[in-house]
C-alpha cells in the first residue's frame, strides 16, 4: 500500500523483474568497514549520455556516498585494465559492481515490432558481488525523463535495503520554512540532496512550524488571519484549511502543531488570557480538544514518541526552559534535561530510543541527543553559530537542523558523530526543517 | 374693331372706377381698428411673455446664485470640518507617536523593568486622553531562544505589559496582544545592544 502511494506521488512504478530470490541481509565486509561499491557509467540507448550521466549516474553516486554503509569506488581509481574487466574492480576493493542500462522501454505490438513509448525511460540495475561472482540484485525502474533523479534515489534506497535490511533515505524530502520578505514566511519542501525546492503555501503572511504526518499531510501555523491559527490538510494531497480555533469556539493564539504518529491527533500550543501557554491535543476527526498542561508558566514544543503514548515538551515551570516528559493524558510529568540553563526543541527519534534537543551556552545553541536507554546526553554539534530545530532522518542516522545568523539561516544535516556535516539549502532565511518520506 | 376698342376702354374705365371706389374713405376706419387692436393685444402678450421670461430668468439666476452660495458655504463648512478632523487625527497620531514607545526586557524574562514603568504610565495617560483609542501589544524576543519557545515568551511579554496597563486603570478590552517571537527583529546585529532592542513590547494603534 505504501509503495503504491509512493509510486503515485513520484510518478514512476518500479518493475520487479527477475528478482533475485535470496534477499537476506548481506554483510560481506568485515564489521565496521564499508562495503566497496562501484557504478561504471551507464550504457544508454535512446537518451543522451549527458542526461543519464548527470541525472542518473552522478545522483546515484552521491546518494550512495551519503548513505553511510558504502565506500564508492571510481573508474579513475582503476589500476589496470578497463572498466569491463571484473578483476580490475576487485583489485581496488570492489565488493559490489552495479551495472546500469538506461533506455526507452519498448512495447511489442501485434506486429511484433518494437516501438518507443513517448518520453518514458527504463533503467535496468544489476548488482554483482564480484568476490563470489554472484548476482545480488536486479531491478527495472520505469518513469518519465523528468524523474530520472527520483529513480536514482529509489535505486540507492533499494541498495541500502539490500545491504542493511533497512531502506535508505535518498528519496526523502525536507519540509521547512523560508523567509520571502521581512514580513512573509512560507512553507517549502526540498529533496534530501538539495534539489527541486517547491513552495507549498501561499498565504503571503508569517507562516511557521510545519509538521508532516506519516501519510504526508501537512499542518502549520499562520498569522494569515491576525492571531496565529493552526492550518493543514485533512486528506493527503487535500487543500490547506483552518483546523483550529474553530468558528464560534474559544479563540486565542495557537502555535506549534505536531501530528501524532497515527495522524489522527494534532498536539499544539494554546495561549491563555494571562500569557501562559499550554499543550493541547486536538482530535482532528471529532474536533474535540484536550488540555494536557495547566500551570502558570510556558509549556511548548511538544513531540510525540513513535507509539503516541508520551509527549516530550519544553517548560519553564522550574524557572528556566527544560525538556520534560509526560503521558499522552498529561499525567506523570518528569524532567528529562538536568544540565544547562536553557534546553528545548526536543524531537523524538523514529524508533523512540533517542530525543534530540538544543542546549544554549554563551548565547548559542548546539544539538544534543539524549539516549533514553542510557539516561545520558551526547553533544552533536560544536558550532561557531547557533544550531537549532533538530529533526530526525527517517532512518535515524542523521539530524537536519538550521544554523547561521539571524535572517541568514541555512539547513544542514549531520550524522550523530557530528563529523559529516552537509549543507542542504543554498538560499538564506531557512528554519524549522522536518524530514519526511511521504511528500 | 372700333367696338372692340370701346369695350376695352369701358373695361378699363370700369376697372379704374372700381379702383377709385376702393380708396373711398367711407370703408377704411373699420378695418384699421381691428388690426390695431389685434396688434396691440399681440404686442401686450409678447411683452407680458417677455417680462415673464425675464422674471423667470432672473429667478433662476437668483436661485443659482443662492444655491452656489449655499454650496460654497457647505463646502467651506465641510472643508473646515475636514481640517478640524485632520488636525484632530494629526494630534492623535502625534500623541500616539509620542506616547507609544517600545519597552524592553531582560534576557529570557517577561517582568516589567522599573525603568519602563514611566513609559507604561505615558501609554496609560494617552489611552485616557483618547477614549476611542485601541492598542495592540506586540511581544518580541531576541534571537537567543528557540523559535517556538520565543513565541510563548513574546506572548508573555505582551501580557505583562497588558497587565501593568490594566493596573493603571486601562480597560482590558482596549488592549489586544500578539506575539511574533523572534520572527520580526527590529534591528540586526549580534551584540547586547541589538538584542536588548529586539527584546521588546511594541504598542500599535488599532
Amino acid at each position: 500500500m505504501k509503495r503504491w502511494i509512493l509510486s503515485l506521488v513520484i510518478g514512476f512504478a518500479p518493475l520487479l523483474v527477475a528478482q533475485v530470490p535470496n534477499q537476506e541481509v548481506v554483510l560481506s565486509t568485515s564489521a565496521g568497514s564499508k562495503l566497496g561499491i562501484a557504478v561504471p557509467k551507464p550504457s544508454v540507448v535512446g537518451i543522451t549520455e549527458e542526461q543519464a550521466g548527470r541525472e542518473l549516474h552522478e545522483t546515484l553516486l552521491r546518494d550512495l556516498e551519503e548513505a553511510g554503509p558504502f565506500a564508492v569506488l571510481k573508474e579513475r581509481q582503476l589500476k589496470s585494465g578497463d572498466a569491463s574487466n571484473l578483476k580490475a574492480w576487485v583489485e581496488i576493493g570492489t565488493d559490489w559492481l552495479v551495472t546500469l542500462k538506461a533506455g526507452r522501454p519498448s512495447a511489442e505490438g501485434s506486429d511484433k515490432v518494437s516501438r518507443i513509448v513517448g518520453d518514458e525511460v527504463e533503467i535496468t540495475a544489476q548488482v554483482m558481488d564480484v568476490k563470489s561472482a554472484k548476482a545480488v540484485f536486479s531491478k527495472k525502474y520505469r518513469g518519465k525523463d523528468a524523474v530520472l533523479r527520483r529513480i536514482a534515489h529509489s535505486l540507492a534506497d533499494d541498495l541500502v535495503a539490500r545491504l542493511t535490511g533497512e531502506k535508505g533515505v535518498a528519496a526523502t524530502r525536507v519540509v521547512f520554512i523560508r523567509q520571502l520578505s521581512p514580513l512573509i514566511k512560507e512553507v517549502f519542501q526540498i529533496d534530501r540532496d538539495g534539489s527541486s525546492p517547491v513552495q507549498l503555501t501561499h498565504h503571503k503572511s508569517l507562516t511557521l512550524s510545519p509538521t508532516v504526518a506519516l501519510d504526508g499531510r501537512l499542518a502549520y501555523m499562520t498569522y494569515k488571519g491576525g492571531p496565529p491559527e493552526i492550518w493543514g490538510q485533512t486528506k493527503p494531497g487535500g487543500p490547506f484549511e483552518k483546523l483550529f480555533p474553530a468558528k464560534g469556539g474559544p479563540q486565542g493564539p495557537c502555535t506549534t502543531p505536531v501530528w501524532s504518529p497515527n495522524g489522527k491527533r494534532l498536539a499544539f500550543v494554546q495561549g491563555d488570557k494571562r500569557g501562559n501557554t499550554d499543550i493541547v491535543v486536538l482530535d482532528v476527526g471529532t474536533g474535540r480538544v484536550r488540555r494536557l498542561t495547566d500551570s502558570n508558566c510556558i509549556n511548548t514544543e511538544p513531540t510525540w514518541n513513535p507509539a503516541g503514548t508520551q509527549i516530550a515538551f519544553t517548560s519553564d515551570r522550574e524557572g528556566t526552559p527544560q525538556v520534560y516528559l509526560m503521558e499522552e493524558d498529561g499525567s506523570n510529568v518528569r524532567r528529562l534535561t538536568v544540565e544547562g540553563a536553557y534546553n528545548g526543541s526536543a524531537s523524538w527519534s523514529p524508533t523512540g530510543s533517542m530525543i534530540a534537543y538544543v542546549s544554549r551556552f554563551e548565547g548559542k545553541f548546539d544539538l544534543f541527543v539524549y539516549k533514553l536507554g542510557e539516561g545520558k546526553s551526547y553533544q552533536i554539534t560544536t558550532g561557531v553559530s547557533s544550531s537549532e530545530s533538530p529533526d530526525w532522518s527517517p532512518d535515524e542516522r542523521r539530524l537536519v537542523f538550521s544554523s547561521g545568523s539571524l535572517g541568514g539561516m541555512q539547513l544542514y544535516t549531520t550524522d550523530l558523530s557530528g563529523n559529516t556535516l552537509r549543507r542542504l539549502t543554498e538560499f538564506s532565511g531557512c528554519q524549522s526543517p522536518k524530514w519526511t518520506r511521504t511528500r | 374693331m372700333r367696338f372692340n376698342r370701346t369695350i376695352i376702354s369701358a373695361a378699363l374705365m370700369l376697372s379704374l372706377g372700381a379702383g377709385i371706389a376702393c380708396n373711398k374713405p367711407a370703408a377704411a376706419p373699420k378695418v384699421d381698428e381691428e388690426a390695431v387692436k389685434r396688434a396691440a393685444a399681440e404686442e401686450a402678450a409678447r411683452k407680458a411673455a417677455e417680462e415673464a421670461r425675464l422674471k423667470a430668468e432672473e429667478a433662476r439666476r437668483q436661485a443659482a446664485l443662492a444655491a452656489e452660495a449655499a454650496r460654497k458655504a457647505e463646502a467651506e463648512k465641510a472643508e473646515a470640518a475636514r481640517k478640524a478632523e485632520a488636525e484632530k487625527l494629526a494630534a492623535y497620531r502625534a500623541a500616539a507617536e509620542a506616547a507609544l514607545k517600545d519597552i524592553n526586557f531582560a534576557l529570557d524574562k517577561s517582568a516589567i523593568r522599573d525603568t519602563d514603568k514611566p513609559k507604561l504610565q505615558i501609554v496609560a495617560d494617552f489611552l485616557k486622553a483618547f477614549p476611542q483609542a485601541k492598542v495592540q501589544l506586540e511581544g518580541h524576543c531576541d534571537e537567543r531562544g528557540t523559535v517556538e519557545y520565543n513565541l510563548a515568551l513574546g506572548d508573555r511579554r505582551a501580557h505583562a505589559a497588558k497587565s501593568y496597563l490594566t493596573s493603571l486603570g486601562v480597560v482590558e478590552d482596549r488592549l489586544s496582544t500578539i506575539s511574533y517571537g523572534k520572527e520580526r527583529p527590529k534591528v540586526e546585529g549580534k551584540n547586547e545592544q541589538s538584542w536588548l532592542i529586539n527584546r521588546r513590547c511594541e504598542f500599535k494603534l488599532q
